[in-house]
């Protein structure tokens, strides 16, 4: 299995906690709202590809928060601001969730942010039918019991939730949690603006999605695809929020199809 | 020593099987508003204005009203409207707002007109006092409850200098933009109504008020950590040069009078589903303090204190499990007949030196006659009792404090 580091990259002013794996092409993947698990199963697979960078957007895990990160916009300027520092521009990358909405942000403001983009249960459009589930307004055993649509599928169940948060780490997902208020507040968890500015996208972009996803709704995948021309849709059936964590071997195998 | 009189105004015609099948269990934020019955709230409204108006004539200095957001617990979604209705049909008390929710308001500079609208209505008797508001005002309002504070002291700022600098000028801020802020409604009161925060004893908002000389309304805080809370706003005050008395502080308490101290030991029961709900359902965290709204100060005094108010089981709004005799024997809740009530508050007031009493006189089920009684005995014998008291213990409040009162230093 290919060995992940931790490595601290200076960039805007602040740190940024990086894990970093694998070898090959590099390979930005992005989290989402709850923060950086860290290299689990899916991006261990992925390693065995690619260079992977998994950071932790400025505010969560141990990276700093520079004092303008305040919204979804901002994050996007911190992230092209790193890529460029890194020479890690038009790469491929993965954004998860608020990752997701992330990844379009950039893809909305650079045509050499990334070279192919995959787009996972992405937040950002608002849907026309369902609701974003509020997070803010329920506990962590109530978000995860969303998130997943059968646990018993998730092969790294135990090792994830298996004991009770450390102190240190229920702090940790305090500030994490912080950090998602502060910058999907209002409007929550989307732009209004994001779908017409997504039509300037012509990169290669995947969009894949849990067929039950309790948290962003299915329906958001067909807005996504209307939004960028050419994209691909996949839906994995029985399936929640989090295809990478509850069913890691099909989401591998659609992620190395098409990077 | 300045008297004022308070409650809540409950709504209380549901259930707890209501509030169980509610999302999340909770008697605030989203508690179904189908559960509400306008024809009751007619009825209501119109009882608590006419107990307010009861309350002047039975002698209390000050009407006090407060405002919280998607609950029944209390009435008072829009204070403001209660407060303007009071100022146009009474004549003397002071109008005691504890207070408006400073950052839940987009526009505070429509706040300002408000208020001062108040305090010309009324002619001069608006105490304008402002808070944070609980978690489920941010949340019901949508406002971040990461900038809660940012907001609150900004906005503060905008009103007063709304009241006090003539217009027009202009606020670029952080969170609050105007071009052209001139309102052509200004209080009566110069150089502006004063200024009083109630709160349950945030360290950081206690050195805010020191720094200001706005006195301090502890909400049923424990006595004894109150002496602590009480000594941060006096370091704070001595740095800003001058030395706080009982004119910068108040107490609210629940004191209920009845005839006998066994008529108001049952009728004192009604409180328990006062501001806590029916059922006493405790409120899930994230709506009460959600992530972002709390402080994040490392600092060991503040912390300790800030532990000190959390493990209070009395706590204003941390009722949920305590029990009534637990509370009575506490002499947190003062209830009982007039010499009962008397000779408790003398004990509160010793200890406590508040230059403000805030007297919570019913709430939740305790019905209109008993609640009008009560004021009727408060009238005849608890506040002219309370009075000579005062004056014993030389209980200044602000408006009797020589020199610059408490409240209007700000700026």
């Amino acid at each position: 299995m290919p060995n992940f580091t931790e490595e601290t990259i200076s960039v805007a002013g602040g740190n940024l906690q990086v894990y970093k794996g694998g070898s090959g092409d590099p390979l930005l993947v992005l989290h989402g709202a709850g923060g950086n698990a860290g290299p689990r199963r899916y991006a261990q697979a992925l390693a065995e590809k690619f260079t992977v960078y998994l950071p932790s957007h400025p505010g969560y895990g141990k990276s700093d928060r520079p004092g303008w990160v305040e919204s979804m916009q901002d994050l996007a300027c911190f992230y092209t601001w790193f890529q460029e520092q890194e020479g890690l521009e038009n790469v491929r990358a993965i954004g998860f969730s608020m990752g997701g909405w992330l990844a379009a942000e950039m893809l909305s403001m650079t045509g050499h942010a990334f070279s192919k983009v995959m787009l996972v249960g992405a937040a950002g459009i608002k849907p026309n039918d369902g609701e974003i589930t509020d997070i803010f307004i329920i506990n962590p055993q109530q978000i995860r019991d969303l998130v997943y649509h059968d646990p018993s599928q998730v092969p790294e169940w135990d090792e994830m939730f298996g004991t009770d948060p450390t102190p240190e780490q229920a702090q940790q997902a305090e500030g994490d949690r912080e950090m998602a208020i502060r910058l999907t507040w209002r409007p929550y968890m989307h732009n209004p603006r994001l779908p017409a500015k997504l039509a300037r996208v012509s990169v290669p972009t995947h969009i894949l999605w849990g067929e039950n996803d309790n948290l962003v709704p299915v329906e958001c995948a067909g807005l996504f695809h209307q939004a960028i021309a050419g994209s691909q849709v996949t839906v994995i059936p029985n399936c929640g929020h989090s295809p990478q964590i509850e069913k890691p071997d099909d989401f591998v195998q659609a992620a190395l199809a098409f990077l | 020593m300045f008297l004022m009189r308070f409650t809540e105004r409950a709504y209380v015609n549901y259930s707890e099987e209501d509030v169980r099948n509610s999302p999340n269990e909770a008697v605030r934020l989203t508690f179904s508003n189908s559960n509400f019955d306008p024809q009751e709230g007619h009825y209501l409204y119109n009882m608590y204005l006419d107990e307010y108006e009861y309350s002047e004539e039975v002698g209390f200095d000050g009407l006090m009203l407060n405002e919280h957001h998607n609950t029944p617990t209390c009435l008072g979604a829009t204070m403001n409207l209660e407060a303007a209705i009071l100022a146009r049909n009474t004549k003397k008390p002071k109008i005691v707002l504890l207070g408006n929710p400073l950052p839940i308001f987009d526009n505070p500079i429509r706040l300002a007109e408000e208020l001062a609208e108040i305090d010309m209505i009324s002619g001069g008797r608006l105490v304008s006092g402002f808070v944070r508001g609980t978690g489920v005002e941010s949340l019901a309002t949508n406002t971040n409850p990461l900038h809660n504070r940012a907001r609150f002291e900004e906005a503060h700022d905008l009103v007063i200098k709304t009241w006090t600098t003539p217009g027009p000028f202009r606020w670029e801020g952080d969170h609050y933009h105007f071009r052209v802020v001139n309102p052509f409604q200004t209080p009566v009161q110069k150089p502006h109504p004063p200024v009083w925060i109630p709160g349950t004893g945030s360290p950081e908002t206690l050195v805010w008020c020191a720094e200001r000389n706005y006195p301090y309304i502890f909400l049923e805080t424990d006595p004894q950590g109150t002496q602590d809370m009480k000594s941060i706003y006096t370091e704070a005050a001595r740095e800003h040069g001058y030395e706080p008395g009982p004119e910068n502080f108040g107490y609210l308490v629940r004191i209920h009078v009845q005839d006998t101290d066994e008529k108001a030991y049952d009728v004192g029961k009604g409180y328990m589903v006062g501001n806590i709900g029916v059922g006493r359902i405790p409120l899930p965290r994230d709506y009460a303090s959600p992530v972002g709204y709390g402080s994040r100060s490392d600092d060991p005094r503040f912390l300790r204190l800030r532990e000190q108010i959390r493990s209070d089981p009395f706590r204003v709004g941390g009722l949920d499990s305590a029990h009534y005799d637990e509370i009575l024997d506490s002499k947190r809740w003062i209830i009982g007949s007039p010499d009962t009530v008397i000779s408790q508050l003398r004990e509160v007031l010793s200890f406590m030196r508040p230059g403000i009493l805030a007297v919570w006189t019913n709430d939740g089920s305790i019905s209109h006659e008993d609640t009008m009684r009560c004021l009727e005995l408060m009238g005849q014998e608890v506040l002219p009792a309370l009075r000579e008291i005062g004056e014993e213990l030389e209980l200044t409040d602000p408006f009797q404090k020589e020199g610059v009162m408490p409240g209007l230093t700000s700026i």
